[in-house]
């Protein structure tokens, strides 16, 4: 087929079965964009930011397991992405960027619209691609695509002179990509099995590869018939069911005291698809001091990065999970390591006090949104108090169905991901929940999802601060509170009339009688997008909390009460 | 601060080279020596090079980072003291 490199950009990517792009064409892409016009196969949404263009594609890759795809031209459109594909980086998200770059003859000059952001992106891609012979773009794409989804999955970066898709070329389909996976060593699985028959105080240690490769319900097969504590971190929130009984919750820095018990008194910590991030270790010297460590990962090198392994297994989870499946008989009587962790959960329980002024409670909200939305609706956040809630409050039954920035942290990443995972999955009721700052950062794509016909739905936790930094203000700067009071509560901006500006229906809750109807009104637009104005307290606090470089033991249920160092010094 | 010897075969076409140095600026690895010459054919280049690592990093994780770029083709630790998949 005689085309030029746009055509056969165009084809490459139908090829490798992209069926979606977020993009924003400019002057270097402009090539791509012709034939693109003529695609059948892919659905290309403008965007207003390619910000959200690149956190579209990660919300489309986390809600259907597919690679997402973004586009933006050249200089300030290929460093708008650079913070979505650092997150994508983070949190293991597959996605291809395909970036415009000016003419080959003037790269290198500072021309107009130049930026090398194949430089720029080095450190937060697991490779990138200038392509500087058309010939090669079929092959680039299916390996980018290839690369993107296989192995640990993360963003690739493809980059391509203007003149190259512009010149003729004749189309050759690449070949099939090789799908194979690294084979797991039944060495180490049977050395995981001994230590998993004998340990009394095991903990699965649950991931988010364990989301990524699919292995929800090998996990559940293996916790259900072993009867061993699940917890799930921030990125493997519905890894296993919140409703079950083994599961106990979130670990880290705003875990449950009983997740962050499990790892802390342990003996043995199977962790799965996990990277021993520090918002869950807290101080690592005083981290589950007496626990032997089963370490399963795709990713060698995260392996014995920050908790040396006893024995890790290279390899994806499904593949793990399920040699595990087939080996583990027997586990050592659970019985008193479930009686204490029983107990803590009866002790300290997730909740919250109402604020005494009589404001509402942002829990409330985030309580009572997944119960009307249910588990089947996707949840999406933003960074920060809301996102902690969000975690914490919303009982996940399924895999995929919390999407968050959470290696990166990125405020801003609610409602674009939201868009993208509403593309992704149609069918399914999408919220964002989002604070009033996060919101502000990236709520013009509301406008692209009432244009586009995306019917996301946004729960603005307004609580007229920027939350979290407020309350490491009032914990550890004495009250000062520098900076972090955006005057939301005083409507600026009103988040309604926005909400009506952009296309969206604009709804306003402020008292906790209203909370149910309101929700209930969101759920039933469907024509477009809707954008609900919580009012909450600006006190309301996330706990429990470990304070940052604290050790575990050291985690606070609420200010002041300290269950596990208590019991210690007893 | 610790020394050690890397070998790597590398594809160095589009910044292969740089893709391992910037690894080795993001991880807080410092370089003492460097040398790249061509080696076979295909395009490899054979890279040697000195590293100094923080304390309590392990070459071998290092090792497996490099790994994970595309570019880099094999990597061996060259000084014996090296414990490698320890």
């Amino acid at each position: 087929m005689d085309t030029t490199g746009a055509g056969a950009l165009v084809k490459a990517l139908e090829d490798v079965g992209c069926e979606v792009i977020f993009g924003m064409p400019g002057g270097a892409i402009l090539p791509a964009y012709d034939p693109l016009l003529d695609s059948v196969k892919i659905r290309h949404v403008l965007v207003r930011h390619e910000q959200g263009a690149g956190h579209a594609a990660q919300g489309y890759a986390q809600a259907t397991g597919r690679v997402g795809v973004c586009m933006a031209t050249s200089g300030p459109g290929a460093t708008n992405l650079v913070t979505p594909l650092a997150d994508a980086y983070m949190d293991s998200v597959p996605v291809v960027a395909v970036t415009g770059q000016v003419a080959r003859s003037v790269i290198g000059t500072d021309a107009f619209q130049e930026a090398d952001i194949r430089s720029i992106t080095l450190p937060i891609t697991k490779h990138s691609f200038q392509v500087t012979d058309p010939a090669d773009i079929p092959a680039v794409i299916a390996e980018a695509f290839a690369l993107a989804a296989s192995g640990r999955p993360g963003p690739v970066l493809v980059d391509l002179p203007k003149d190259v898709q512009a010149a003729p070329v004749t189309y050759t389909p690449a070949p099939p990509a090789d799908r194979r996976r690294p084979a797991v060593s039944p060495v180490q699985v049977r050395k995981a099995a001994q230590l998993i028959a004998t340990a009394r105080r095991p903990v699965f240690y649950v991931g988010g590869g364990v989301i990524r490769s699919g292995a929800a319900r090998a996990l559940f097969q293996l916790a259900t018939r072993t009867g061993i504590p699940v917890v799930t971190t921030l990125m493997a929130r519905g890894a296993f069911p919140d409703s079950h009984p083994q599961h106990l919750g979130m670990p880290g820095m705003h875990g449950t005291v009983p997740a962050v018990a499990a790892l802390q008194r342990s003996d043995l910590l199977i962790a799965l698809g996990t990277r021993f991030d520090d918002r869950v270790t807290g101080s690592l010297p005083h981290f589950a001091p007496d626990a032997a460590v089963v370490h399963a990962d795709i990713d060698p090198a995260e392996i014995s990065k920050n908790r040396r392994a006893d024995v890790p297994i290279v390899g994806d989870c499904r593949d793990v999970i399920a040699a595990l499946n087939a080996v583990v008989t027997a586990t050592a009587d659970l019985t008193s390591w479930w009686e204490y962790l029983n107990g803590l959960r009866t002790s300290f329980p997730l909740g919250y006090d109402w604020p005494a002024d009589g404001a509402l409670a942002p829990q409330h909200v985030i309580e009572r949104l997944s119960t009307i939305a249910g588990p089947e609706a996707i949840y999406t956040s933003g960074v920060g108090q809301h996102q902690m809630w969000a975690a914490q409050y919303v009982k996940y039954e399924r895999p995929a169905s919390f999407i968050n920035s959470g290696g990166l942290g990125t405020m801003g990443f609610a409602v674009p991901a939201a868009m993208g995972a509403q593309v992704g999955a149609p069918d399914r009721v999408v919220w964002a929940i989002d604070g009033d700052g996060c919101f502000q950062m990236t709520n013009q794509e509301l406008t692209t999802c009432a244009i586009e016909g995306i019917p996301i739905k946004v729960a603005i936790i307004n609580n007229g601060n920027l939350g979290m930094v407020r309350q490491w203000q009032n914990l550890f700067y004495g009250g000062r509170y520098s900076h972090t009071r955006l005057n939301t509560h005083n409507r600026l901006p009103d988040f309604v009339k926005l909400a009506d500006a952009m296309g969206c229906a604009g709804l306003r809750c402020s008292d906790r009688s209203e909370v149910d109807a309101v929700i209930t009104e969101a759920m039933a637009v469907r024509d477009r997008p809707v954008v609900v104005d919580f009012v909450v307290g600006q006190d309301a606090q996330v706990w429990p909390m470990v304070a940052a470089g604290t050790g575990n033991d050291e985690i606070m249920a609420a200010r002041g009460i300290r269950p596990l160092f208590d019991e210690e010094d007893e | 601060m610790t020394t050690h010897s890397l070998s790597m075969s590398l594809r160095n076409e589009q910044g292969g080279l740089a893709r391992v140095v910037v690894l080795f600026s993001s991880r807080g690895v410092g370089v003492e020596r460097l040398s790249l010459r061509p080696a076979g054919p295909g395009g490899l280049f054979l890279l040697d090079v000195e590293v100094a690592l923080p304390p309590g990093r392990s070459p071998a994780q290092l090792v497996e980072q490099l790994r994970r770029l595309v570019d880099v083709r094999e990597v061996r630790h060259t000084d014996e003291e090296l414990e490698l998949g320890a």
